[in-house]
């Protein structure tokens, strides 16, 4: 039977960190993954490395413009070159339609929904038509033989602006999202505009607020306001930053006995089958999906990306593979970015810095296609990684004629703390409370509550643990933040020197996924995995638990991943730092079915009971001495058996995919699969307490960092290495928007100019210290069975605020009022000798 | 396609063979008469040797020739035009080069030449001729046995997805023969020319010193 | 006609192994024909599609354009020089170290691995309308993007603009200005020689051109004499990422002392004009003044008189007066 979490309440106090690994054979050890060898010889093969006989290239040609709509295409010119196979427009592709979910309900078709072409593009840079030919240059030729005539349509690259009575709407039928009949409706369009009193605000430099489209609240927010010793009105502004993987959303595609092949990133290797389906309107069964390695994805790719369409359109369409290879500048444009949220918010702080009441109104840039839910995750994180008694969220939701937006690392929760933290840090100065100590009060800890009530309910909801102020104190010791914080000068000459402290939080895991293990007649135990290979290792560390649990030598496992035609089981979507917790279950559940399914065949071979028996490294043996079997005969007998055994009888546990996959394994091993089906109280969630030093030239305006610490309570830590590699890296994809990355955007044209990395600006290795730290607690969450949760989010935010907070410690408050800041927001506000920042200003 | 139709622009394919090699860059060769250049320049496709076998092994513009990898010369048909990446990638099936960015600024693509780190997507073919270009899959040993970085990325478990590891890899073999003894800043300029977008840099770091030092000791 | 920003497009490349082979090239094909020294911002318009040149000229294989002579009078360095092989130059580093300096601090390793001295001073604007194809004055329209109310102009010209407000994006020219390098151009009609902040072009002579090169003309060295040898430089470049970047500004000079006094000196700031600028009025108002922070105060509040923001540069104005300021006086040290 598996451990059963504890039910009383947890009492974070009785906690302590242990050794990472300690009672564990396999977790918490570091090891080298099973891919890294292909990595290094260059043998692992991503998307634009596969190659299949008689491939064509196809090239996208995109909108010049950021709203318009195609009068007339005229590609006879283009067709007629040698060489060019065909092309593909946006009739070809199929439109939207309803689908059933996985949960059976028919979700229906969007109308305002992205497609992979288009003939009325939403933003500068839309696919509108796709040209394939025998190789790259002959369709780079013929795209240019083409003439398209299109009609230019209203636009607006600004939410705020398009807020504004009068305004250009992105679209013809709106720019803002509502939901029908009101929480729980779709989300439609419409027209929605601010008065010109609304906008006074914005003359005094604050942002304007008008009606809100959502709106929660809980406590008496104007009490707590009144009860405060300090309140604060800020206005700031979260930048845009795309994802910017360094592999594009390349992707190749080919038809084989009316199956369709598709090989490209992806977070989720599973769950990208039903994606594909769905977007070419074919049976699950029609698709196979390959994705070995995925360059990156950030929740950039999370089911792979849609264009993936254009080349298994084309591909049907040719009656030959095609691989589309999906260029930087395309990737900017194609390849996603988190919304800048623009936000106004008042928050009251009682003297010793607990926070009274928050008022949080945002404005969060949809982009051009589809709602974005980062709004909301902003608010309902500021409730729980500050525990305000009291708070109210409104929010509006604008679409603008920019490139899409997606889920990004921490989405919404990012945007979150960079809003929240700054203002904490100035209200710290003008209390005269310590930093580290303001964030200690207002820290949530153990069930900790967040969000508004339930409607139904009346309830809040509240995280399965929280340890964050144990991780801030261990953090702050590391860091040595008070013999810091007392170190004087400050300024030296030019140079002036300052720290920041940021909380940190994001989701950390989802329940109810399978495991799958197949123990071979040769004694291998095969694991199917179905995570995406984003070099997170999620896709193999999770395994280490069901090992664990089979108390074997790791080395005798094999993986096998990145190809559905493997058979995989029913897995979570790698996104929203799911992936560690929901699999760690299954794998925990899975690993205990294997080994209470070997024991039963050992039973039935030599006699006894099957609680007679044990199992360790890779043999099923009597308690106590006297006989067993090993692995590699306990499959063979497995085999024997057949029924349950061996796969021919399905576990009605597990999902339905699950049970294909096992059928599919029937007969060659012991087949094994369970459903994660573990008690769960609570959501869970993974903290970080961040800690950062820079210093910054006043003459120049130019910073760097000195130092940074992340100190996670992500529970049990599986994969030390790769646990700091997720640390550390999404901490800089944090920092990131602290201090470079950005969109350009002319809004007079609608268009991007920066679409080159020295024009957006990804941080090099030059511009983080070279020695980043990181830690972790390792106190297990006591409702999951290994005690691990998801860490992909939770540090993105910490890492931006604490550089926020440490140059605003360094330069004074107000200097700016968004990000990211460079030199030329230091200099000029240093200049005039008061903020010159207009922080609605976005795109600069 | 015959032979004689790819011949429009005066240049015998069988001209460029290696031993005229040498003599190709002189300013003597008849593909300097400015009326061949204006004829030849803008109709152009590139043959796709892994997905055509049968089909034509010259088209307008190409050329065969010798280039060094990995210690092997390899025959190879490039356009003038084409890079060194596109040649590794798509010609010789030396996938382990990848593209990131194809304009000098991610460092996916670093290869050495002569022992130098070059952006191998802002190289072209026709100008490495004679030089020694080595890619991430010609580190290892015959046998397999890793280089040493090779070995302390995988010690290490360095680097996150991996998409830039190559590059990375091949920047510090290449830094560590001029500086066989970095500090660990030292080390990161000589790196700063690859970027990670996993932003793992720590780790890389970690990994990186690893081979460093293991490249002392080899 | 639709656009693809991508695949570099055919051409036939021309690959000679002599300068004067190279001249002669360059003189038959005319307009025809693009000069290719270390690639770095020929690829750029190349693979972008904007610039189709029928045929490249490739100087990657003459030799003779390569490599650091050390004179009876300074050094001369080949054109086709890399940027790497300066910076590690033993003379240049010890004499010349506002050079070497400078060279270090552009884009990236391989960049420099590959980028010359000859291609990074002629190296053209990085205007992202301009580089982007919109049809500017600079691409022969008749249209500035980037100079409007809104036009995205941060990296923009606070000096020199006429038209065009691009900046000129070199770190190795206010160093080689600094220094008094003579470039040595061969042209149809033979050897010339051009005082380095003579051989760029501003908007007002030409807009469409960044430097004095005419077709057939080839930049063949770049000669520093051993006048300003050992004296005491700086060199600062400010940008947002410390690898790849442009600068967002850089200043570099040279001074003669006597004890503390300044004897002579030359300064050059760039990424502030189309042209790269050499502050003459700066250096002669200096003369004789002591190298302390006074004179810096005065000399960068001298650097930026006439000094006329965009929109979103007015950051250039105090940042120009500080580094100028910094060349002369140094980074301040002392507490505040």
């Amino acid at each position: 039977m598996p451990p059963i979490p504890a039910h009383e309440p947890t009492k974070p106090e009785d906690e302590k960190p242990l050794p990472f690994g300690s009672g564990y054979k396999l977790i918490g050890k570091d090891y080298s993954t099973n891919d890294l060898v292909a990595k290094v010889t260059g043998q692992s093969k991503y998307a634009e490395d596969f190659r299949a006989e008689g491939m064509l290239f196809c090239r996208l040609v995109l909108s010049p413009m950021p709203h318009g709509r195609i009068k007339s295409i005229n590609a006879e010119k283009a067709l007629a070159m040698p060489g060019v196979r065909g092309i593909l427009t946006a009739a070809e592709v199929p439109g939207h339609a309803d689908y059933i979910n996985d949960n059976g309900t028919r979700i229906k078709a969007d109308k305002w929904g992205e497609l992979a072409l288009t003939d009325e593009p939403m933003y500068q840079g839309e696919p509108i038509l796709a040209v394939a030919a025998v190789d790259e240059l002959t369709a780079a030729n013929a795209i240019e033989m083409i003439e398209i005539e299109m009609e230019p349509l209203p636009f607006n690259t600004d939410p705020v602006d398009s807020l504004r009575p009068g305004s250009a709407n992105a679209r013809e039928d709106g720019n803002v999202w509502v939901r029908e009949d009101g929480d729980h409706g779709r989300e439609k369009l419409t027209s929605f505009k601010w008065t010109d009193e609304d906008f006074a605000a914005e003359k005094e430099g604050r942002m304007p607020t008008g009606k809100a489209t959502e709106h929660w609240s809980y406590g008496d927010v104007d009490a707590g306001f009144k009860n405060a010793a300090v309140v604060l009105d800020e206005t700031f502004l979260t930048a845009d930053v795309s994802h910017q993987c360094l592999e594009t959303r390349t992707a190749m595609a080919h038809w084989q006995n009316g199956k369709l092949y598709v090989y490209t990133g992806t977070q989720s290797t599973f769950q990208t089958v039903a994606a594909i389906a769905r977007w070419m309107q074919i049976d699950e069964d029609k698709v196979v999906f390959i994705s070995e390695y995925t360059g990156g994805g950030f929740g950039s790719k999370i089911t792979g990306a849609l264009t993936l369409v254009i080349p298994a359109l084309l591909s049907k369409k040719l009656n030959a593979p095609v691989m589309m290879r999906i260029s930087r500048e395309e990737e900017h444009f194609i390849g996603r970015a988190r919304p800048g949220i623009r936000a106004r918010t008042k928050i009251g702080f009682a003297k010793d810095g607990r926070i009274t009441a928050v008022d949080m109104f945002l404005v969060s840039d949809a982009g051009s296609y589809g709602s974005s839910g980062d709004g909301g995750a902003c608010g309902s994180i500021t409730s729980l990684l500050y525990q305000p008694p009291a708070m109210r969220w409104r929010n509006v939701t604008v679409a603008t004629n920019t490139p899409p937006r997606s889920a990004q690392s921490a989405p919404g929760g990012m945007q979150a703390i960079a809003i929240i933290e700054p203002i904490l840090s100035k209200a710290a100065r003008k209390l005269g409370v310590d930093q580290v100590a303001l964030r200690r009060v207002n820290c949530p800890e153990g069930k900790a509550e967040f969000g508004p009530p339930n409607p139904r309910t009346g309830k809040r909801g509240y995280t399965t643990s929280c340890f964050l102020k144990q991780a801030l104190d261990a953090g702050a010791k590391q860091f040595n933040w008070s013999e810091r914080a007392a170190r004087q000068p400050k300024q030296i000459g030019s140079k002036v020197r300052g720290m920041g402290v940021s909380l940190s939080t994001y989701h950390g895991g989802s329940t109810g996924f399978d495991g799958l293990i197949m123990v071979t007649p040769q004694g291998r135990v095969q694991i199917q995995s179905g995570i995406g290979n984003l070099g997170t290792e999620a896709v193999i560390d999770v395994h280490r638990a069901a090992a664990e649990v089979l108390n074997m030598p790791w080395e005798a496992c094999d993986i096998v991943w990145g190809d559905t035609s493997k058979h995989l089981p029913y897995t979570c979507a790698s996104g929203g730092s799911q992936t560690t917790h929901a699999m760690t279950r299954a794998a925990h559940a899975v690993g205990l079915e294997c080994a209470q399914r070997l024991k039963e065949v050992a039973a039935k071979s030599l006699g006894g009971q099957p609680d007679d028996y044990e199992v360790a490294n890779l043999r099923v043996s009597r308690k106590g001495g006297g006989g067993g079997m090993s692995f590699a005969e306990a499959a063979q007998h497995a085999i024997k058996l057949g029924g349950i055994y061996d796969g021919h009888d399905v576990n009605p546990d597990v999902d339905k995919a699950t049970q294909q996959a096992v059928t599919a394994l029937a007969g060659q091993g012991l087949v094994a699969s369970a459903k994660d089906k573990f008690p769960h109280d609570g959501d869970s969630y993974s903290y970080l307490a961040c800690f950062a030093e820079v210093e910054a030239d006043v003459e120049t305006g130019k910073y760097h960092i000195v130092d940074y610490l992340a100190y996670a309570d992500v529970g049990t830590v599986l994969h030390p290495a790769a646990l700091g590699g997720q640390v550390l890296g999404r901490s800089t994809l944090g920092i990131a928007h602290a201090i470079g990355q950005k969109w350009v955007i002319d809004p007079q044209y609608g268009a991007t100019v920066a679409k080159r990395f020295y024009q957006n600006k990804p941080p090099t290795i030059l511009d983080v210290p070279v020695d980043m730290k990181w830690n972790a607690l390792n106190i297990p969450d006591p409702e999951t069975p290994v005690g691990a949760r998801g860490c992909g989010e939770p540090p993105v935010g910490g890492g931006c605020a604490s550089i926020l907070n440490a140059l605003s410690d360094a330069l004074g408050d107000d200097i700016f009022q968004r990000t990211p800041v460079n030199a030329d927001t230091i200099l000029t506000s240093y200049e005039a000798g008061r903020p010159m920042q207009n922080p609605l200003l976005a795109h600069i | 396609m015959s032979d004689t139709d790819e011949l429009k622009n005066g240049e015998s394919p069988s001209n460029e063979n290696p031993s005229s090699e040498s003599t190709s860059k002189s300013i003597t060769r008849r593909r300097f008469i400015l009326g061949v250049i204006a004829g030849g320049a803008v109709v152009s496709a590139a043959s796709y040797r892994f997905l055509a076998p049968h089909g034509r092994t010259y088209t307008t513009g190409e050329r065969l020739i010798t280039i060094n990898v990995n210690g092997k010369p390899r025959r190879v048909d490039v356009m003038k035009q084409e890079t060194l990446a596109w040649t590794l990638r798509y010609k010789l099936g030396l996938t382990g080069t990848k593209l990131g960015c194809d304009r000098a600024e991610c460092g996916a693509c670093t290869v050495t030449i002569d022992d130098v780190p070059h952006y191998s997507c802002s190289v072209l073919t026709h100008t490495v001729r004679g030089r020694k270009v080595t890619t991430i899959e010609g580190l290892a040993a015959a046998d397999g046995t890793l280089h040493p970085v090779q070995k302390a990325v995988v010690d290490e478990q360095g680097f996150q997805c991996a998409f830039c590891m190559s590059g990375f890899i091949m920047s510090t073999v290449g830094f560590l023969k001029t500086n066989p003894n970095p500090t660990r800043s030292e080390l990161a300029h000589g790196v700063s020319g690859n970027l990670c977008r996993c932003q793992d840099y720590t780790k890389i770091l970690d990994a990186l010193m690893r081979g460093a030092e293991y490249t002392r000791r080899a | 006609m639709a656009i693809i920003r991508d695949v570099m497009p055919a051409f036939d490349l021309l690959q000679p192994s002599t300068s004067a082979d190279a001249q002669k090239l360059l003189e038959q094909c005319g307009d025809d024909a693009w000069v290719m020294a270390g690639g770095m911002d020929s690829f750029d318009w190349l693979k972008d599609r904007i610039k189709k040149p029928k045929v490249v000229v490739d100087l990657s294989g003459i030799d003779e354009l390569k490599g650091i002579r050390v004179t009876g009078d300074g050094v001369e360095i080949g054109a086709m020089t890399t940027l790497t092989e300066i910076a590690n130059h033993a003379e240049i580093r010890k004499n010349y170290g506002v050079l070497s300096q400078a060279v270090s601090l552009v884009a990236s390793p391989q960049i420099r691995n590959q980028g010359t001295l000859g291609g990074n001073v002629s190296q053209d604007v990085r205007c992202w309308y301009y580089r982007d194809g919109w049809p500017c004055y600079r691409a022969g329209g008749n249209i500035c993007y980037a100079d409007t109310p809104v036009g995205r102009n941060r990296e923009h010209a606070i000096f020199g603009a006429d038209r065009c407000v691009a900046v000129h994006p070199s770190d190795s020219v206010p160093a080689l200005i600094a220094l008094d390098a003579k470039f040595v151009l061969q042209t149809p009609k033979g050897e010339r020689t051009v005082d380095a902040e003579d051989y760029f072009v501003g908007p007002d002579m030409d807009i469409t051109k960044i430097n004095m090169l005419q077709p057939g003309d080839l930049l063949t060295a770049i000669r520093i004499p051993s006048t300003w040898a050992g004296s005491r430089f700086y060199f600062e470049k400010v940008r947002d990422r410390n690898v790849w970047d442009f600068p967002l500004m850089n200043v570099a000079s040279a001074i003669m002392l006597s004890g503390n006094t300044i004897g002579r000196m030359r300064i050059a700031v760039n990424a502030v004009s189309p042209r790269p600028m050499r502050l003459k009025a700066v250096e002669d108002a200096v003369q004789g003044k002591p190298a302390d922070a006074t004179t810096g105060e005065m000399a960068g509040k001298m650097a930026v008189e006439g000094a006329v923001p965009l929109q979103f540069n007015a950051y250039k104005i105090p940042l120009m007066r500080n580094l100028v300021k910094r060349a002369i006086a140094g980074v301040p040290s002392q507490q505040a």
